[in-house]
């Protein structure tokens, strides 16, 4: 049985290649957008605008209360039922993960924000800085250390939930491992193959982002 | 609005889900409470197996671990109902964080609670019991119970392998109905129904079954916030590390 | 001789604390244990009922060897501790503090339990307090509790760990009067504390820590009015000039 397994592996390599490379792509970009998506949602949040911090309350609660596999749905036939064609399972896929992860991310860039002590915006205040300034100059670069362990945590989870497009049909690793498995090579192997190849990914990555978060605790008591 | 004819099917699937989700928690409750001693024992070995579990399943898709189960195992020979298999997994994977969630609430009882405990003469399991066990639940309490719902919007996925909860029930009548938009968007209330309605029994529980309800860093206090339970300072143990939360999965 | 501390030495890493000290202490000596911060004093009480362990030397307490692993926990039958920091238990009310000992350790009925830890909460004068939860309590009245929690368990010793300093001024009074009136009724204590005042008029025996080993030690009168030890005396100056 072993023998074969590998066999069928190695003949649908470019199958499997395809899809890691597709899997690649859709978080890449999404992982772009998202961080896009999550910087505006968490910065509007903090600034508390009325009616905006009304409106994206509600998004929050849409997209951190239902599963991602749904919204995917949603998007994708939704799309399909507004006959909007140019909408593809990528693209599908890709605003759907935005908004799902941009949402998480938000939160992560609004408690960043947050952990800056407001007696720095107090004191910048009183040097006549203005609110853009003070925003650029004093907030945003000591956020920007304390946001990255979480951030490359929520980076980890994002490249965990792209597998859920395949599920709409989006022909990425595991979708393509599909494939080879209908031409007969054994399921358990080449599922477990996929699983290690995200853990050879993200494994390393998460220590580093350990470390990260160790090294800023060290050097500033708290981390957002 | 045709789709709410089928009705029954929401219905249906919305059980399915709350208790095979159920189900599959308990098991993670277990798994969690085992793991999370075997990382403090003092055997090397037993804290290896442990962090070999935690890191396998947080690191690898919950998807790709559901498919292991089913189809995976078919494939060598064990063949488990989707629903079993999918519980498992699952179950399997809640695991991993409960472990961790446990595993930072045991730890987050200070010191000096274990050293008055010594100057007043209990012994070791005395303080486990009467000490540190009743402050790590307070505190562990609303981290599990928000993975309870992650759990939730994560049985999802057995839809993908052909079970019919929530998200297979509401595919099977946007098949029917072709009214996409609703039919999906009342799944996703559904959802937001269902995780709200466990978030408000547990602050209601919680509230009468944690007298004073403090552990020494927290209080406990919910907000429905994002239907996960929020305590007022933001901290919950085991929630705060970036790697746990990193760890978090498509749901 | 109830407390008999011979020639200790403690390190922690790199740094020696507790370079070589003894002490006897008398059954119902009130000893008080003053000196600059870091220089070895809780570290010396923390010893005495073994929640430090000790390099080298001897601690025999009412009897038993506390420097001897094996025999250690048994001092806690007759040492009771105060904490700087309390250490109630959070989930548990006043009462249930104090009677969670009594039943767990000296299997007491819950009945006979009851009544002794509602006869020490009335020593220190909270029995009305008996049903609230620690953090619905002054800093004053958890510290009131927390005394009247080792002294259910009748100790023959009792350790304050800089009882008063955690506390806001206007509360450290109710708790020193406790203190006080423990020392009238002639029990042992071992007190490290930086209110001059208790150790002045309260304490038998007053012992300077600095840097590790004792600098000078003798009645509260002597120590305190006529200092031989230079580094007391400029101990003294600093504290007693707020």
């Amino acid at each position: 049985m072993n023998g074969n397994a590998w066999e069928a592996i190695w003949a649908g390599r470019e199958l499997l290649w395809n899809g890691l490379l597709a899997t690649l792509a859709l978080s890449a970009v999404t992982i772009i957008t998202s961080t896009v998506v999550g910087f505006l949602v968490g910065f509007a949040r903090y600034s508390r605008i009325p009616v905006l911090d009304v409106v994206l309350r509600v998004y929050l609660e849409l997209f951190r209360g239902t599963p991602l596999l749904i919204q995917l749905m949603f998007v994708y036939f939704g799309a399909a039922y507004l006959r909007l064609d140019w909408v593809s399972v990528f693209i599908a896929s890709a605003i759907a993960i935005t908004l799902y992860q941009g949402a998480y991310i938000s939160e992560v860039f609004r408690a960043g924000f947050a952990s800056v002590p407001p007696g720095q915006r107090e004191a910048a205040r009183t040097l006549g800085l203005s609110r853009f300034h003070t925003n650029k100059d004093v907030v945003f670069p000591q956020t920007t250390l304390v946001v990255l362990p979480p951030l490359f945590g929520q980076y980890l989870t994002l490249i965990k939930n792209t597998v859920l497009a395949s599920v709409i049909g989006f022909s990425d690793i595991v979708r393509q491992g599909q494939a080879i498995i209908e031409r007969g090579a054994n399921s358990f192997v080449v599922y477990l193959v996929i699983a290690a190849l995200f853990f050879a990914f993200n494994y390393p990555l998460s220590l580093l982002a350990g470390a990260l978060e160790r090294r800023i605790i060290r050097k500033r008591g708290v981390v957002a | 609005m045709n789709f709410l004819n089928y009705i029954e099917l929401f219905i249906s699937g919305a059980w399915v889900t709350l208790w095979t989700s159920t189900v599959a928690f308990a098991l993670g409750l277990v798994l969690g409470v085992l793991v999370a001693l075997a990382r403090r024992s003092r055997l090397l070995i037993l804290r290896t197996i442990g962090s070999i579990y935690v890191e396998v399943l947080w690191n690898t898709p919950v998807l790709v671990q559901i498919f292991i189960f089913y189809f995976g195992l078919a494939s060598i020979g064990i063949r488990l109902p989707a629903i079993v298999a999918g519980i498992i997994a699952l179950g399997v994977n809640a695991g991993a964080y409960l472990a961790e969630i446990i595993r930072a609430g045991l730890g987050s009882v200070p010191r000096s609670q274990l050293e008055a405990a010594r100057t007043l003469g209990l012994a070791p399991a005395q303080t486990f019991f009467n000490v540190v066990l009743p402050q790590a639940i307070r505190t562990v309490f609303p981290p599990i119970v928000n993975r309870f719902i992650d759990l939730i919007l994560a049985s999802s996925l057995l839809s993908a392998i052909a079970v019919n909860e929530l998200t297979g029930a509401a595919r099977r009548v946007n098949a029917a109905t072709y009214e996409t938009l609703a039919v999906f968007a009342f799944a996703m209330l559904f959802y937001l129904v269902l995780t709200n309605l466990v978030s408000l029994a547990a602050s209601v529980f919680a509230r009468y079954a944690f007298k004073p309800a403090i552990a020494a860093p927290v209080w406990f206090r919910f907000r429905l916030r994002g239907s996960r339970l929020v305590d007022q300072t933001g901290l919950s143990a085991g929630a705060k590390s970036p790697r746990a939360q990193s760890k978090g999965d498509s749901r | 001789m109830i407390v008999q501390v011979t020639d200790v030495r403690k390190r922690f890493g790199d740094n020696e604390v507790l370079k070589g000290v003894s002490v006897e202490v008398e059954k119902g000596e009130v000893i008080a244990v003053i000196g600059a911060s870091g220089s070895g004093k809780s570290t010396l009480l923390r010893t005495i009922n073994g929640l430090e362990t000790i390099d080298s030397g001897q601690i025999v307490v009412n009897g038993v060897p506390v420097h001897d692993p094996k025999s250690a926990h048994l001092v806690h039958q007759h040492v009771g501790m105060v904490f700087q920091q309390f250490n109630l238990f959070p989930h548990l009310t006043a009462l249930e503090n104090a009677t969670l000992a009594l039943r767990k350790v000296k299997k007491l009925s819950k009945a006979d339990a009851t009544e002794r830890a509602m006869s020490a909460l009335t020593s220190v004068g909270l029995a009305e307090k008996a049903g609230s939860y620690p953090q619905q309590l002054s800093g004053g009245q958890q510290q009131r509790v927390a005394i009247a929690r080792a002294l259910a368990l009748q100790p023959q010793v009792m350790l304050f760990d800089e009882a008063t300093s955690a506390l806001d001024p206007e509360l450290v009074g109710e708790v020193t009067k406790v203190m006080r009136e423990l020392a009238a009724a002639g029990m042992t204590m071992l007190v490290v504390t930086h209110e001059m005042g208790f150790a002045r008029e309260t304490a038998d025996r007053v012992l300077f820590f600095d840097g590790g080993v004792i600098g000078e030690q003798g009645s509260a009168e002597q120590v305190f009015t006529s200092p031989s030890n230079p580094r007391l005396q400029q101990f003294l100056r600093r504290v007693l000039e707020h």
